[in-house]
């Protein structure tokens, strides 16, 4: 033997350490999947590039006004100031719902990056803080996997996927999936989205 | 005031203008090359592990390092890292731990490998080892060639059937006279003259989860949606249940014809989790596996080697069962060897895995446990937690639904198989002649699982959920 047992000892208490190194390695680098996203600080971002309720006013929210809040009463009124659209169908319940023909677009209406959108496809969107949603949203009220909109039988659902602090349609909390009217804000978070024609 | 029928463009304006219009974001999160990056990096300590496997062998078996090592160690290392460039040009958003997982797993299997060559005093063509990285390389080459082939795995979709035709096909091969070749009992093998043995029922397991896929996402609703509710759980109608039984037929009569327990738990199994996936409903569970269990008591009652198995299993360490032709002999030998390995093994090249017989195939977990010890075998064990784990994700994030079952049922089919055959090698079930995935010497072993890893990248990339936007 020209190596001294003491020599292999090392040697093999060494490779074991490495292969869990190897191992522990992954596992972090694999943290964010099975953590989710860091939070980021949001207190500034949020005053420096939001007057929130302002702009949130800006938004065409039609919903039955039985059911508004003092907020979004003067939110349909400056609503209908801008864009004049007819009022929902009256006496239905509620405005009408998103299916995938009359939906095309998600529009973010509060939180810091109020006013931004995006198209809709017939893929389902995920919501979450985990890197892999289809809309990441980051900050301390979300969770990793938070809730999922999806079309079912061409309508558009949201489905809550057991988050901590819950998806708010139209301001009551979701219990099952529910399907999601036009123009009709759904907060989670401190972020509020909708989907529009 | 607008008109009531405005259209996408000037609603936005409308909602931009009060704040000063910042034009529409649309923002998209690209990081291709950080992911394949993050492999590479992985996939280069893996190599590293790799390398340092086979000088810890030959310092421990031999005392000395040699050139063997040029051919073992640099050989896989090159062809993982054409893998690795392959990835960058076709599947760049692909999953980056997959590939690096794989390749050590691989890279153990052959310094294990190497080491019962060396014990047993095989070199050149003889050598296993030599075999083994060959093998390799053909089973890279393969998954180089499926992820270039396969650019989108919906066109697995349209094939749904001819897989299950060729899944039906492989299975039979080993049947057809001339063609077949037994080997120590069971009807698994095929080979062309004396050489080149393959073991078809390998690749059908990717031919049966690729036609599971497309055949449940075709017909779940009416396996799941109707039905009598009993006990708690809706159970299905009696002409829906022509699938399970079909598929149970075929498993049984791999058992009978084949002689092979643990391929047709592995087929059983399988199909019993997609069906769960695709439904959701625990009752086709339950009643699968009342009639798998039933079927092998069944055949542990009539047929005799499996009824031997069972004994070697229940009753091992009895000096009768120990001593008798195909009695528990190898069995309680690997467990000696795990006993000696210990909590940190005895170190590579320092043991007597050579004592079982067939140490680098169906035993080289208990080969590996000897000489790693529990420390290491953990490690194993974690290695593949992951690859699974990288497959059930798959599973998890991915918005088409043939794309999702497909990736959870392959690598299902991994996990089951290194439980059927880990829990085979430490007694936990009856030992079955299942291949460890990406370790045990066999090419066709190699050649399967390598494939499974390169259609899991394929899906990884293709079902990538990006954000579309970013808060």
């Amino acid at each position: 033997m020209s190596v001294s047992e003491l020599t292999l000892l090392v040697l093999r208490l060494g490779f074991l350490l490495v292969l869990w190194l190897f191992i522990l390695g992954i596992v972090y680098a694999l943290r964010s999947d099975l953590f989710g996203q860091r939070v980021r600080k949001q207190q500034q971002d949020a005053a420096a590039s939001a007057p929130p309720l302002a702009f949130a006013a800006a938004v065409p929210t039609p919903v039955p006004a039985a059911t508004l809040q003092p907020a979004a009463a003067s939110a349909t009124a400056l609503t209908e100031q801008l864009t004049a659209r007819p009022a929902a169908p009256p006496a239905r319940s509620g405005p009408e719902r998103a299916t995938a023909k009359n939906a095309t677009r998600l529009v973010i209406t509060s939180g810091p990056k109020s006013g931004t959108e995006f198209p809709l496809t017939s893929d389902s969107v995920t919501i979450g803080r985990s890197g892999d949603s289809s809309l990441v949203i980051r900050d301390d009220y979300t969770s990793t996997h938070h809730a999922r909109l999806m079309l079912w039988n061409e309508e558009w659902m949201i489905q809550d996927l057991d988050s901590t602090n819950g998806t708010f349609l139209n301001g009551s909390r979701l219990a099952v999936p529910t399907p999601v009217p036009l123009d009709t804000p759904v907060k989670i978070g401190a972020t509020s989205f909708e989907l529009r024609r | 005031m607008m008109p009531p029928s405005n259209s996408r463009g000037t609603a936005t304006d409308a909602a931009q203008r009060p704040q000063g219009a910042k034009p529409v974001r649309v923002r998209r999160l690209h990081l291709p090359q950080k992911l394949r990056n993050l492999e590479l990096f992985l996939l280069l300590i893996a190599c590293g592990i790799n390398a340092a496997a086979v000088v810890l062998v030959q310092l421990g078996a031999l005392g000395h390092v040699d050139t063997t090592l040029v051919l073992l160690g640099a050989g896989l290392s090159v062809l993982v890292l054409c893998m690795h460039v392959v990835l960058r040009l076709v599947a760049r958003d692909a999953d980056p731990f997959i590939l690096p997982i794989a390749s050590l797993l691989n890279g153990i299997g052959i310094a294990m490998i190497y080491r019962i060559d060396i014990a047993n005093g095989d070199a050149g063509w003889d050598s296993s080892a030599v075999r083994q990285t060959v093998w390799s390389a053909l089973a890279i080459a393969c998954a180089i060639a499926v992820l270039l082939i396969i650019r989108n795995h919906r066109v697995l979709f349209r094939y749904t059937y001819v897989a299950g035709f060729i899944a039906v096909v492989l299975l039979l091969l080993p049947l057809v006279p001339g063609l077949g070749r037994e080997v120590s009992g069971a009807r698994v093998w095929i080979g062309i003259g004396s050489f080149a043995t393959f073991q078809p029922g390998e690749i059908a397991k990717i031919a049966l989860a690729v036609f599971f896929a497309g055949y449940l996402v075709r017909n779940r609703d009416s396996l799941s949606m109707v039905g009598k509710r009993f006990l708690g759980m809706r159970f299905p109608r009696l002409r829906d249940l022509g699938p399970i039984l079909v598929v149970w037929a075929l498993s049984m009569s791999v058992i009978i014809f084949q002689r092979d327990l643990g391929t047709a738990l592995l087929y059983f199994g399988l199909f019993l989790v997609m069906l769960y996936l695709a439904t959701g409903r625990l009752s086709w569970v339950l009643l699968g596996m009342t009639l798998f269990l039933g079927g092998a008591v069944i055949a542990s009652q009539t047929l005799e080697y499996v009824n031997g198995r069972f004994t070697n299993w229940l009753d091992a360490l009895n000096p009768d069962v120990y001593g008798a032709n195909g009695g528990s002999y190898q069995l309680v030998q690997g467990l000696f060897g795990l006993a000696k390995g210990g909590l940190i093994g005895t170190g590579l090249g320092q043991g007597r895995p050579d004592i079982t017989p067939v140490p680098q195939s169906d035993y080289i977990i208990a080969s590996l446990g000897e000489e790693l010890g529990l420390a290491g075998l953990f490690a194993i064990l974690a290695l593949y937690l992951l690859f699974v784990a990288r497959g059930f994700r798959i599973g998890f994030a991915g918005n088409d639904d043939f794309g999702k079952l497909l990736g959870v049922g392959l690598s299902f089919v991994v996990a089951l198989q290194c439980f059927i055959v880990i829990g085979g090698v430490t007694r936990v079930i009856p030992l079955t002649g299942l291949t460890t995935p990406f370790l045990a010497a066999g090419g066709s072993s190699l050649v399967a699982n390598w494939v499974i890893a390169a259609l899991l990248l394929r899906l990884s990339d293709t079902l990538r959920n990006q954000p579309r936007l970013v808060i």
